[in-house]
Formats: structure tokens, C-alpha cells, sequence
């Protein structure tokens, strides 16, 4: 599913600016701890978690992801911006809660 | 990470490749003060001031095969996290200090984890160096130091199975002595 869809049909803000909204996402993944992130997801992910710290676009650098969604609409450090626009890593948030967010994600069926 | 033990599995395996011929560990629980502090020195090649700066930036290596390395800045990230702070001193051919404090009773802190297993994990290592470890736990302090182990079983090489699973039930027995009186 490309990134757009996911944009559109979620209603999120989109908070970096550089992003490929055609990109493909493959999959989901959701977790706060980013070690087991490290481990866990998969390339093409998009990654549900409230941690905003700059090791955040580290983990999604070095695993590939899709794209980032920070869930309950906490505040996103500059600098974790500034990295994530300058790798093209695309950055979104809601409100909702991670699990409010995957019952929307698995109703667009990914 | 899960637990701080792996934090400090990843930090010392950073001193055991910068050819540390002694690693000093060091964990300090005061309550009184809700205060938990580890510290981990070791006596290796250390970095000069440019590379030091580097290290807290997560999209920094000194491996060349991976874009970024994360063990300082995950470490530095649990500290701060957790009502605490983080210190990095190294000097070229000294060797390198590390400093994590964190609030004791602080909701995101991690357990200590299995220390005893990270301490075995890191005596099984292929390189040769000396280890204290150090545990405080308020007014009581554990110490194991390779270097008495060493001369009482009169040996050069700890990583024998019996000698590292020794060491480990050593400290685990004793880690928990510490915390129940």
C-alpha cells in the first residue's frame, strides 16, 4: 500500500517534508522499545511508537523502514526532524492510540 | 534494551575491541537517595576529542560495515529517560569512562537484569583482559576481580565451562545476599 493512501485514509499529519509519499509500505509494526524494534521489524514497516528521540530515525535508517507514526500525538523533537527530512524518512502523527491506529491499518487490509 | 546488564554487555564488548587489558564494572544502588549508577572503565586505546563527540551520535561507527552503532546512544537515551544523565571521558591511549545514572525508583527503569550471565558472557570472550566488577547495594558491596580468581585457581585462562559457571553462580548467589538483608 503506498504511503499516501495511508496518509489520507488515516487522517494523520504528515510531519517531515521530504517524504516519497509513493512509497510502499509492507507491513506494521508497533513498539516502544528499541531494541526489540531493532530485532523485530521488517523492511518497509511502518513503525507505530510514541519514542520521538533521535535514535528513533537510527533504527529506521539502519532497518529500512517505511515510515514512522507517532501515536497519541506527543511532541517530536527538532532534531529528530531535521535528521528525519534530511534522509528522506517520512515522519507522521495522530492523536489516536497505537491500538486505535492498527485497527484503522487493518481495515485498509495491511 | 530489556534489561541494563545487555546495555553493559554492549558497552564492555566496545572495550574489549579497543584492546582493554582491564575493565573495571561498576554498579552502585543507594536508595537513600534513589540513586542507581553504573559505571564502566576500561584501560583500551581510547578516542581523541573529535571521535568522542562522535559516539553519542547514533549515526556513528567505528565499524565501517554498518552505517550507525548503537550502543552508546541507546545507553545515554535509558539515562536520560529515566531522570538520570549520561558521562563519556576518553583520552587516546588511556582508555575510555562511562557513566549512566538513572533514578532508582524512576517507572521506565529497566530491571539490572542478569548481570551474572552478562559477566560470564564477557570472561568468555576470545581477547585477555582483567575484570572487577563491583556491586553496591546501599551500606554492601560485592567485588569480583579476575586477576584473585586467577591467582587462587592458579591459572591464566578462566574460560574453562566449570570456572565460568562457577563465577556465574558466584554472583548471582551473592547479588542476591546483598539485596535481601
Amino acid at each position: 500500500m503506498k504511503l499516501k493512501q495511508i496518509i489520507e485514509s488515516l487522517q494523520v499529519e504528515m510531519m517531515t517534508e521530504s517524504a516519497d509519499l509513493e512509497a510502499e509500505i509492507t507491513g506494521v509494526y508497533i513498539g516502544d522499545l528499541l531494541s526489540l524494534v531493532m530485532a523485530k521489524a521488517k523492511q518497509g514497516d511502518l513503525w507505530i511508537t510514541i519514542q520521538t528521540h533521535l535514535n528513533v530515525i537510527a533504527v529506521v535508517d539502519l532497518l529500512d523502514l517505511g515510515a514512522v507514526l507517532v501515536a497519541e500525538g506527543v511532541d517530536i523533537e527538532e532534531e529528530t526532524l531535521a535528521k528525519a527530512n534530511s534522509l528522506n524518512i517520512p515522519i507522521l502523527r495522530s492523536r489516536l492510540s497505537a491500538y486505535d491506529l492498527a485497527k484503522k491499518l487493518s481495515q485498509l487490509g495491511l | 534494551m530489556k534489561e541494563l546488564s545487555l546495555h553493559i554487555l554492549d558497552i564492555v564488548q566496545n572495550s574489549i575491541q579497543a584492546k582493554a587489558s582491564h575493565i573495571e564494572i561498576f554498579i552502585e544502588e543507594d536508595l537513600s537517595i534513589n540513586r542507581l549508577r553504573i559505571s564502566i572503565k576500561d584501560d583500551g586505546i581510547g578516542m581523541d576529542q573529535d571521535t568522542l563527540q562522535k559516539v553519542i551520535d547514533p549515526f556513528f561507527t567505528s565499524r565501517t560495515t554498518r552505517k550507525v552503532g548503537l550502543g552508546i546512544p541507546f545507553f545515554k537515551e535509558a539515562a536520560e529517560s529515566c531522570g538520570g544523565f549520561f558521562v563519556i571521558k576518553s583520552e587516546l591511549n588511556q582508555g575510555t569512562y562511562i557513566e549512566a545514572v538513572f533514578q532508582h525508583n524512576h517507572i521506565d527503569r529497566v530491571p539490572i537484569g542478569k548481570i551474572h550471565d552478562t559477566i560470564m558472557v564477557i570472561l568468555h570472550s576470545d581477547q585477555q583482559f582483567d575484570l572487577t566488577y563491583r556491586h553496591r547495594y546501599n551500606q554492601k558491596e560485592f567485588k569480583l576481580d579476575t586477576i584473585e580468581i586467577k591467582s587462587i585457581l592458579e591459572t591464566e585462562d578462566l574460560r574453562s565451562p566449570d570456572i565460568l559457571i562457577w563465577i556465574k553462580e558466584y554472583i548471582h548467589e551473592n547479588i542476591n545476599e546483598l539485596k535481601e538483608s
